[in-house]
């Protein structure tokens, strides 16, 4: 049964990647991505910052699942439950949560905050200091960012980092990804 | 001598080993030099290929690990720059990144007609030819997120060997040294073989070297020996024969007062008679002197050594006693020899009385005979003939002698006897009658062991029957004065004493005192019957010229020669001549009155033989 569950898992997954590919190749040729991708995109980025980051002893139990909560209502946020399905992050399966922008769950491991204003960065202010990893859209809101921000450059779909803010919440990001960030700040 | 035919021995095998180790010892070593170098190669090589396999992992490993973030979010460009970063390393052909589901995400190629494969499946790194592929799977967290591929070039085989010349080089130097080493070694051991047998050339020619000299040492002490002897003999010789004279002398004279018995006393008739013992005993004395030195008067005939020894049988019984027994072993078909058979016996009797001697308590004599033959060595070193003798051996179970005394034996006057006892001249006519008869002599003693002496005697060829004629003395024939004798003799004495003989005898007697005066009395008296002369005489003519020329005058005349010894003039090498009639001096009366009568009556025989 778990097999079964996990093949169908991996092709799904393996047609996302696939359609990804195909549509990031078409973007790559076609100078343009559309937005359902963009958004599918940045939806499995959510669990990919995961290898990428250390969090601090004590916030993983060996059997805790990596917990990623989404917050608000974005076309991001409907589809992250579809692209970690069967995914694992460092050896944990992942679990995502929705809970209400007031009371965000204490488990949280990635928090992708789909608010917008003041309640994007009341949230934000909520789990400074907590060994969480936020991510926020600049599309959405660019005044209230987290330590992972979503940019589009290119057409493409990158991300800044603020390292400050990953400090805050005890988190080391690794160089890797740094590597990759569009723009880290402040500098390194 | 042994120390070093040991030590060349020695040699000979160490030689042998190297000789036969060597070469191989050389191959074997180059043989190995050159299996060690080619296991260094293959050793380095697969060191080589290790290192560089490693190394290529390594790199992979790097791209890995950095290009697994590009690789996560889809970063073309980062993977793209990661990937090329790899072209600094000229060795790497291709580096490529693939996706999670392999297919190419980002590559770089060095050359355009390198072929990528489209979609990577994980495989172990395959070094193919000179081609060396890895990939490394990505991975971040525990998530698979593509694989790296490496394409490497190794270098090429030509740049390997270039690393490899220094070590073949050194590898040909020693694989040389040890082949010329090999050869060396090879060259000294042929060398040293050489060497060996030069040096076993020279012991063998030194070996050679030192047998001539002991033979000729040998050679030389027997010819001072038989020298020393001749001269011994011309010595003795030439004593005797003037004492034989004054002996004749002193004889005739006692005998001529012997017979004047009116003139002399009883008293007077021992001291004569003792007198006359005195001098032929004296006389009997330079007869062997004479036999020493080979210049008695032989009469040798054919004779049966056998028949000689049974004959002497009674005679050695007699002389030996009782303790003493005598054992005679003699050869059937034993050859005949020509020898004087009075001469003989008394050689055989004087070795016996030795034997007696040297035997105080009694003993053994045992008197052998056998035909023998003396080889070319033997008989050049003892200076005889060589060819088939006689051999007669008389061996005692006495003292024996010891070596000094053994090479003295031989020697006149030389004796181990008490003084009185013995005269030293037993051996010494033993000596010259066998050396006379062109015999040969040898003593074989050892003190305490006995003693041999073996006579050898030519064996007599010819095939006439052995004679023994003894001669007997009957009476004293009376001469007749018809029968004239004409005396030829240098010493007045002498020819006094022989004239007075035949006088009394009752033959005419004229004298004469040397070859002239005789020759003129035998013209002037055609009645002349006998020629007794003397064979050394002085004035031109001796003896046997006078003989000669008073035949050729008067054909029918009878001869007698007389003499102290016997030159070659009437007896040749010792033997006299056939139909020769002598009386040896000094002779007595009885002995000349016999001989002359002889002659006178066998004058047919005698005449006829001096004819031929």
């Amino acid at each position: 049964m778990r097999r079964k569950a996990r093949t169908v898992a991996a092709v799904r997954l393996l047609l996302v990647a696939i359609a990804a590919c195909l549509l990031s190749l078409a973007a790559t040729h076609a100078r343009a991505q559309t937005p359902s991708v963009e958004y599918a995109v940045k939806a499995t980025y959510l669990y990919k910052f995961a290898p990428f980051v250390e969090w601090p002893a004590g916030a993983f139990e060996p059997s805790d699942p990596l917990v990623i909560c989404v917050v608000g209502n974005d076309p991001v946020a409907d589809l992250v439950d579809e692209a970690v399905k069967g995914q694992a992050a460092l050896g944990h399966p992942i679990e995502v949560m929705h809970p209400g922008a007031s009371s965000p769950d204490a488990r949280c491991h990635i928090l992708y905050v789909a608010l917008r204003g003041a309640a994007a960065a009341s949230l934000l202010e909520r789990v400074r200091g907590k060994p969480v990893l936020t991510v926020t859209d600049a599309a959405n809101e660019p005044r209230a960012t987290g330590i992972v921000n979503f940019v589009v450059q290119d057409n493409r779909v990158r991300f800044e980092i603020d390292l400050r803010a990953a400090a805050e919440n005890h988190l080391v990001i690794s160089s890797k990804l740094l590597n990759l960030a569009s723009r880290v700040s402040p500098k390194p | 001598m042994i120390q070093e035919r040991r030590t060349e021995e020695l040699h000979g095998v160490l030689g042998m080993e190297r000789r036969n180790f060597m070469p191989f010892v050389a191959a074997a070593g180059v043989l190995l030099l050159l299996l060690a170098g080619a296991v260094i190669v293959l050793y380095n090589e697969q060191t080589y290929r290790e290192a560089k396999t490693q190394q290529v992992e390594a790199q992979s490993r790097i791209l890995a690990s950095t290009v697994s973030a590009a690789l996560a979010f889809d970063d073309r460009k980062a993977a793209h720059e990661y990937v090329k970063a790899l072209a600094v390393d000229p060795q790497i052909q291709t580096a490529a990144v693939y996706g999670p589901q392999g297919q190419l995400f980002a590559s770089y190629s060095r050359s355009a007609d390198v072929a990528l494969p489209a979609k990577i499946s994980e495989a172990a790194p395959t070094p193919t030819g000179e081609q060396l592929v890895v990939t490394t799977p990505v991975r971040q967290g525990m998530a698979p997120l593509g694989t790296v591929y490496l394409q490497t070039t190794i270098d090429p085989i030509s740049r390997r060997f270039e690393r490899y010349a220094v070590l073949a080089l050194l590898v040909t130097m020693a694989s040389l040294i040890f082949v010329m080493l090999g050869v060396a070694q090879r060259q000294l051991a042929a060398a040293n073989e050489r060497l060996r047998r030069q040096g076993h050339d020279l012991v063998d020619a030194n070996e050679k070297l030192r047998a001539q000299i002991e033979q000729r040492e040998t050679a030389e002490a027997a010819l001072r020996q038989v020298q020393k002897m001749e001269a011994m003999g011309q010595l003795t010789g030439g004593i005797a024969h003037d004492f034989n004279n004054l002996l004749q002398v002193i004889i005739g004279s006692l005998e001529v007062l012997q017979r004047r018995q009116q003139v002399v006393g009883d008293d007077a008739k021992r001291t004569i008679a003792a007198a006359v013992r005195g001098a032929e005993r004296a006389a009997t004395l330079t007869q062997r002197l004479l036999a020493f030195a080979r210049r008695q008067p032989l009469n040798p005939k054919p004779i049966d050594v056998n028949k000689l020894v049974t004959g002497m049988s009674e005679l050695l019984h007699r002389t030996l006693g009782e303790s003493i027994t005598i054992e005679t072993v003699l050869a059937g078909g034993i050859w005949r020899v020509n020898a004087d058979a009075n001469q003989l016996e008394n050689a055989l009797l004087n070795l016996a009385v030795n034997a007696r001697d040297a035997m105080d308590k009694g003993g053994k004599l045992t008197i052998e005979t056998a035909n023998t033959h003396l080889d070319e060595a033997y008989a050049h070193t003892n200076e005889i003939d060589p060819g088939q003798y006689v051999l007669i051996a008389v061996s005692d179970t006495g003292a024996g002698m010891p070596g000094d005394v053994l090479s003295k034996a031989f020697e006149p006057f030389f004796t181990t006897k008490d003084v009185g006892k013995g005269s030293g001249l037993g051996l010494s006519q033993v000596y010259g009658f066998i050396k006379q008869s062109e015999g040969h002599a040898k003593i074989y003693s050892e003190p305490g062991e006995g003693t041999t002496i073996k006579l050898y005697l030519p064996r007599f060829m010819a095939s006439s029957e052995a004679t023994d004629l003894p001669l007997e003395a009957c009476g004293l024939p009376a001469g007749q004065s018809d029968r004239l004798v004409l005396v030829v003799e240098d010493d007045a004495d002498v020819r006094a004493h022989a004239v007075g003989i035949l006088n009394e005898l009752g033959y005419s007697v004229l004298e004469a005192a040397d070859g002239a005066a005789a020759l003129q009395a035998l013209d002037a008296h055609p009645g002349i019957k006998l020629l007794f002369t003397d064979v050394g005489l002085p004035g031109g003519l001796n003896g046997r010229q006078l003989a000669d020329e008073a035949r050729r005058r008067c054909p029918n005349l009878l001869v007698l020669y007389t003499t102290g010894y016997a030159r070659n003039a009437i007896v040749h090498q010792g033997r006299l001549d056939p139909g020769v009639d002598l009386i040896t001096k000094p002779f007595t009366f009885a002995a000349l009155a016999t001989k002359v009568n002889a002659v006178f009556d066998g004058r047919e025989g005698s005449h006829r033989a001096s004819a031929l």
